[in-house]
């Protein structure tokens, strides 16, 4: 079985609160971005955060899921477009947490129905490794449609 | 105080075939970036994955949560450089997340260094919400 490694690397200077970022796609070179922990907290001002990629990470994780569990059902999406809201929050006697992630996903996959997504988006969040472990941890809801093309 | 954090991707076609756009994050600081089960797979041919971003996240939290930790012991980093490395087995999952970091921290020795980047490690909200994989670990070293 094959083990696939990815990797991402960070320069920060200076302290979390004064200080910044950046953080690179080590493994492809695909983005380079600034990151501040006001940025993370606080006002965006255009750069991104740990949870704004967890959010990246976990709707490309799960619409590949999603995809794959339509195809077994004998209706392959033609298109998806899923939607990933991670939330922080401080927690009471354990500072800030990642308490949510919340996924709505839109599919266009003729000769589905809504209960054949139903399944297929709960299988899709069983079968995302991304899903596994975040729910673990935190809440993890869905919210699936069938887009028209669908039946 | 909640943030929330928001990222859009579409797809078309089937998994191994077809291919993704992760086409916005809330922030506007990255996107387009296309991704494929291949690339995710096999050779990355330049495209990001959803293993590649969690190593981003974690990457940046730790980073965040060492110069914290750092500067509330008195000893502020000038500079630190962390690399995290997500491995990811199909069919299992994801199996390891590697954290390395090199620090330019005066004042600190290497003893102390090791340490606070261990407790950045257990206390990033990254770590605490990816405690579900089974192998988290962390080098540390001054530069």
């Amino acid at each position: 079985m094959p083990r696939i490694v990815r990797e991402a690397e960070i320069d920060w200077a200076g302290t979390t609160a004064r200080g910044s970022g950046v953080v690179r796609a080590a493994s492809t070179g695909s983005f380079e971005l600034p990151a501040t922990i006001a940025s993370r907290i606080e006002v965006i001002e255009g750069k991104t955060s740990p949870e704004e990629l967890l959010a990246a990470a976990h709707a490309t994780c799960y619409v590949t899921s999603l995809g794959s569990e339509l195809a077994r059902l004998g209706t392959p999406p033609e298109s998806m477009s899923v939607r990933c809201t991670i939330t922080m929050d401080e927690v009471e006697g354990a500072g800030h947490r990642i308490v949510s992630s919340h996924i709505t996903a839109r599919a266009t996959a003729p000769g589905a129905d809504v209960e054949s997504l139903a399944a297929a988006a709960q299988a899709a969040d069983e079968g995302c490794p991304f899903s596994a472990l975040i729910r673990a941890t935190a809440t993890v809801t869905l919210d699936a449609t069938l887009d028209e093309g669908g039946s | 105080m909640a943030a929330d954090r928001t990222a859009h991707v579409t797809w078309s076609g089937s998994l191994m075939e077809g291919s993704g756009t992760i086409t916005s994050v809330e922030s506007g600081a990255f996107g387009p970036l296309d991704v494929s089960w291949a690339a995710r797979t096999e050779d990355t041919e330049g495209l990001t994955s959803p293993e590649e971003l969690i190593a981003a996240a974690h990457a940046a939290c730790f980073s965040m949560a060492l110069s914290h930790g750092l500067a509330q012991g008195g000893t502020p980093p000038e500079k630190l450089e962390v690399d995290a490395t997500v491995t990811f087995v199909p069919g299992t999952g994801i199996t390891k997340i590697a954290l390395a970091v090199r620090g330019s921290v005066p004042g600190l020795d290497e003893a102390a260094f090791r340490e606070a980047a261990e407790g950045a490690k257990e206390n990033c909200p990254v770590s605490k919400a990816l405690a579900a994989v089974p192998e988290i670990t962390v080098e540390a070293s001054l530069a």
